[in-house]
């Protein structure tokens, strides 16, 4: 009896099994199986660069490229639907562990060996693309923060080698309207080079928050006497303005500022984060990885396709093109062995800078943090409030948010 | 790749690392420029260029343009460098003396002005000697004590250059300076009236000098008219407490309050909560319950009073009219209502996951049927065989 009740038991659970399985993986043409659809919510150029060296590396697979704005939220809602969701994603590393919570990503080294990863990749990039031990991205180029100047106010000489020189150099030339250094002071991203140059951290890379931690306190404490020298509001348009208007003299600011610098006519220089003199350690911004994710549903029903397309955006080729368009660094280290890579200072100094950036952390949690940092920043910076007493405030808080949201 | 190849590669990489560390780069836009030699009529003093293209373009901030220098191995000639692209130009030499449109071609270009309508341009070169080098220089405003009759300013450059400031309509003296002249001084006529050596950044910049000599300096205009100050009004949900005001210019970041949230709305006129603040703020937000809810950043113009009537952190209505009491109270409650609905959604999209799931175990509906269908089947051939075995 237990034999036969043992077997219908067997054929139910196959039968359970076959019924969730199979939704989306019958009836695929072999057109339909050689298309692959991928998502992103970059600039044009960008897409048109990825989708011509597509077209180039992989000619027999039809590349769909599709722009979505609203891309993160998008894929939250449709993600588990294969007639819905695309096949891969272009987007930033961070947001990686949301989507392998959620269950709709395939691990890269199901489709490419780990080993070959290795080889081709700098290894910080598939640091950030690691979560919980799985690589969920194929890396493509990475983006960091760096220190620029405005040559004309700042000559090469007078480049702070250090934090108390930049506090220096920001005292004496802070007047009438113009700043030594501008940044911005009140926002999680920014502020979080200096944490992590005191060794503190937002989050760390196994979720923990570290905002009342005595390193991130002793950053957040450091920093204040630089605030002190900037403008009060510190939102992006006013920064980049300031810089780019001839109002400050140094920022940190992305890449993105680069080319914005250049049509202005600045004679724009680009040099190593500042050591902060109490550490040791220069100032550690975030570093962000863009690269393309695989959906659960194309890497089992689409496989050929997806690692055709997946080996083909290996090729150093994409990457170099990709970089340029982006005016980030590329992720495949061979890149690094080409001219028109290693002739371009601002991707060179990136890669420099790089090697002291902490990634963004990629579990889901860090979405709580951004917004809780940037409070706690607000308070400390803008409302004068107690450092510490903000720190443990907003580490409380983004404890009790996080408890909620599990 | 090699071992070889790649060790190769890796000393290549360090040292490009190590060059950066130890030189800072630079990137350098420079813009290709034209020389513009203009020989006035005799009683022309002082010239000026003024210089554009086509598309409107103008190589000068503003009118009169650019100062031409006097060229001192060429008497009677004056010279500037003028954007290339910069084609179109007038020559002026004060109010009312200037000549026509004159459309230079590719290159340098020499002028010749027997009056305001006659001028003839040559693309030869009517000048004996080298055209003197583009030096970038920016210019200083000075307002300098009466008794400092014709100020002068001396740099370093080859050797110390002085010059006189010209006095402009504005009562402030001008002059430029090299950009990388690093400071200069500014003297008067008697003996003894001299500044200590001043060191500004190099951009237009205005220099104020006291009789004892001591000066102080602005890179804003403080001559550009200020904006009288002006009242933001404002109507907030019924459960925002103690609403706070922050304001500032966008994008130069100058805040209206030393520390946020800024300053708490007082009791205005009609059921409006009001407060002063200066004319030249462009950018609101306002926030209320210790700054635990707060609107996004709100753009008003400039020198204008406001009346904002706001029924969520999103949604605001600004008006630069006084809106009758009871019409806001209306609409605060129908935005009140939008904003409860809508305060819904945004709920629904931030538990996105959850959703996820939903729709995930919608989905298997099916499969979990077939099973329990199965387990029924299961159940009853049980009791079917475990019975037949009893008998």
């Amino acid at each position: 009896m237990k034999k036969i009740i043992a077997s219908f038991l067997s054929i139910a659970m196959l039968m359970g099994l076959l019924c969730g399985c199979g939704a989306g993986g019958q009836g695929l043409t072999e057109e339909e199986k050689n298309t692959i659809v991928i998502w992103h919510d970059k600039e044009e150029a960008v897409a048109e660069a990825l989708l011509a060296q597509l077209q180039e590396s992989v000619p027999d697979v039809d590349v769909q490229l599709e722009h979505k704005s609203n891309l993160t939220e998008a894929l939250k809602m449709v993600g588990n639907d294969p007639k819905a969701a695309p096949d891969l994603y272009f987007f930033a590393h961070d947001k990686i562990g949301v989507y392998a919570e959620m269950g709709i990503l395939t691990p890269i080294t199901e489709l490419i060996p780990k080993e070959n990863l290795e080889k081709a990749y700098v290894g910080m990039t598939l640091d950030a693309a690691t979560y919980k031990g799985e690589i969920y991205q194929l890396p493509i180029y990475f983006e960091t923060l760096l220190f620029m100047y405005n040559r004309l106010y700042m000559p090469d000489e007078r480049v702070p080698a250090t934090t108390e020189e930049l506090y220096a150099y920001m005292s004496e030339k802070t007047r009438g309207g113009h700043y030594g250094f501008v940044e911005q002071h009140s926002t999680a991203y920014y502020s979080a080079g200096w944490i992590h140059g005191f060794g503190g951290y937002i989050m760390n890379g196994e979720g923990e928050v570290g905002l009342e931690n005595p390193e991130t306190i002793a950053a957040l404490t450091y920093h204040k006497k630089f605030v002190e020298l900037m403008p009060g509001e510190s939102e992006y348009a006013t920064v980049n303005t300031l810089f780019q208007e001839g109002k400050a003299h140094a920022t940190i600011g992305g890449p993105w500022m680069v080319s914005a610098s250049r049509t202005a006519g600045m004679d724009l220089g680009i040099a190593p984060m500042p050591v902060i003199d109490e550490t040791g350690l220069p100032i550690s911004p975030y570093m962000g990885v863009q690269g393309v994710q695989v959906l659960k549903y194309a890497a089992e029903n689409k496989r050929e396709a997806v690692v055709k397309v997946l080996s083909g955006l290996m090729q150093p080729e994409v990457g170099i093109a990709l970089a340029k368009v982006s005016g980030c660094a590329p992720a495949v280290e061979a890149c690094y062995e080409r001219e028109e890579v290693t002739s371009d200072d601002v991707v060179m100094a990136m890669r420099q800078t790089a090697e002291n950036t902490i990634p963004m952390p990629n579990c889901p949690e860090m979405d709580i943090m951004w917004t809780v940092a940037a409070d706690m920043l607000v308070n400390i910076n803008m409302s004068g409030q107690d450092v510490k007493a903000s720190c443990e405030a907003a580490q409380q808080s983004a404890e009790d948010l996080i408890r909620k949201m599990q | 790749m090699t071992k070889q190849f790649k060790k190769v590669v890796t000393v290549l990489l360090a040292f490009t690392m190590m060059f950066f560390a130890f030189m800072s780069m630079q990137v350098k836009a420079q813009e290709e420029r034209s020389a513009v030699y203009v020989n006035p009529p005799e009683d022309w003093s002082d010239p000026f260029l003024w210089a554009w293209d086509e598309e409107g373009n103008n190589a000068f901030a503003s009118w009169p343009g650019g100062e031409m220098e006097a060229d001192p191995d060429n008497e009677g000639w004056y010279y500037i460098w003028i954007p290339s692209w910069a084609d179109h130009m007038i020559v002026s030499a004060g109010e009312g003396i200037q000549t026509g449109e004159l459309i230079k071609e590719d290159g340098n270009v020499w002028i010749t002005i027997a009056d305001m309508e006659n001028a003839e341009l040559s693309q030869d070169a009517l000048t004996d000697g080298e055209i003197p080098a583009y030096v970038e220089k920016f210019k200083i405003h000075v307002s300098a004590p009466e008794s400092w009759e014709s100020p002068t300013f001396t740099y370093s450059a080859d050797e110390n250059v002085s010059k006189a400031l010209k006095m402009g309509d504005d009562g402030w003296y001008t002059g430029n300076v090299p950009v990388d002249a690093g400071s200069f001084t500014i003297s008067g006529s008697a003996e003894g009236q001299e500044t200590e050596s001043i060191a500004t950044d190099p951009a237009e910049v205005w220099i104020t000098i006291e009789e004892d000599e001591s000066f102080d300096f602005t890179y804003n205009d403080p001559n550009a008219i200020q904006a009288p100050d002006i009242n933001v009004n404002v109507t907030v949900p019924g459960d925002w407490d103690t609403p706070c005001l922050w304001a500032w210019s966008a994008p130069d970041g100058t805040n209206a309050f030393t520390s946020w949230p800024g300053e708490a709305f007082a009791e205005g006129e009609e059921g409006w909560l009001s407060l002063q603040v200066p004319g030249w703020i462009n950018s609101i937000i306002v926030s209320a319950n210790e700054g635990n809810v707060q609107t996004t950043d709100i753009s008003v113009e400039t020198g204008k009073d406001v009346w904002i009537t706001i029924s969520g952190s999103e949604e605001y209505e600004v008006s630069y009219e006084a809106v009758e009491v009871q019409a806001t109270e209306e609409a605060k409650e129908a935005d009140e209502a939008d904003s409860a609905e809508t305060a819904e959604e945004p709920e629904q999209a931030e538990t996105p996951v959850q959703t996820q799931e939903e729709e995930k175990s919608g989905t298997n509906v099916g499969a979990i049927t077939v099973i329990v269908v199965i387990c029924i089947i299961i159940a009853v051939l049980a009791i079917f065989f475990a019975r037949k075995k009893k008998k």
